[in-house]
């Protein structure tokens, strides 16, 4: 079982708006593993919510996190 | 938790909409004061492309959550009677309405500082991305400033 993600903005041009990737055990593992998968990410800013949080520190990924790829907000 | 209110519209927030929501505060006579901010979508000129529209896509479950603990504590810092949000999603062409944001309390001061405070949160917190389409249908991801 693999963990869900969900990308929006610029991220989801180049990742698809959902995938699943390999379970990782915590974001600074996802970001590497992201990056590696989609080397295009390295140029983009994007943040991570986890379960609807913007994550400020590495934080740890249980296999029912919903994972979100969020690009600079531009809303308004 | 209850479900948090939904505050966005398919398209451009038609000026009718504003229009009714005012006079629907007709009867809090308690009020003596609104503060509408309108956003509206600008024809920029960005390497001699003017922009047509705007194409708003949103985190919607999270943009709610957040909008409703931005209203929770707006409530708390301020005297209101009322807020009222809308955002648009999807197409909104250049000149027409992308943001409503109404609120309304006994004098002017409160209504005014908590309506910028609200427009401030929502460009900054809200998961909301807008695509900007230049007339000759390319694009480029809006940056806010």
């Amino acid at each position: 079982m693999g963990l869900s993600i969900l990308a929006f903005g610029q991220v989801a041009e180049i990742t698809g708006t959902t995938f699943s990737f390999d379970h990782v055990v915590d974001t600074n593992a996802l970001k590497l593993a992201l990056e590696k998968a989609f080397p295009a990410l390295q140029h983009v800013r994007y943040t991570i919510a986890v379960d609807k949080n913007t994550i400020i520190a590495n934080t740890l990924l249980n296999e029912n996190a919903v994972v979100a790829l969020l690009p600079p907000f531009s809303g308004g | 938790m209850h479900k948090p209110k939904d505050i966005f519209i398919e398209g451009a927030i038609p000026p009718a909409m504003i229009a009714d929501s005012i006079g629907k505060h007709q009867t809090k006579t308690e009020i003596g004061a609104h503060s509408i901010f309108l956003g509206q979508v600008r024809k920029d000129v960005i390497n001699e492309q003017q922009v047509a529209a705007i194409e708003y896509t949103t985190y919607k479950d999270m943009a709610l959550e957040k909008m409703h603990e931005i209203r929770e504590e707006i409530f708390a810092k301020y005297p209101l009677t009322c807020m009222h949000i809308y955002h648009s999603l999807g197409i909104v062409n250049a000149g027409e309405i992308c943001l409503f944001v109404f609120t309304s309390s006994a004098h002017r001061k409160e209504a005014i500082d908590a309506c910028e405070e609200v427009v401030n949160r929502i460009k900054a917190e809200l998961p909301v991305w807008g695509k900007e389409i230049f007339e000759n249908e390319s694009y480029q991801w809006k940056q806010n400033k």
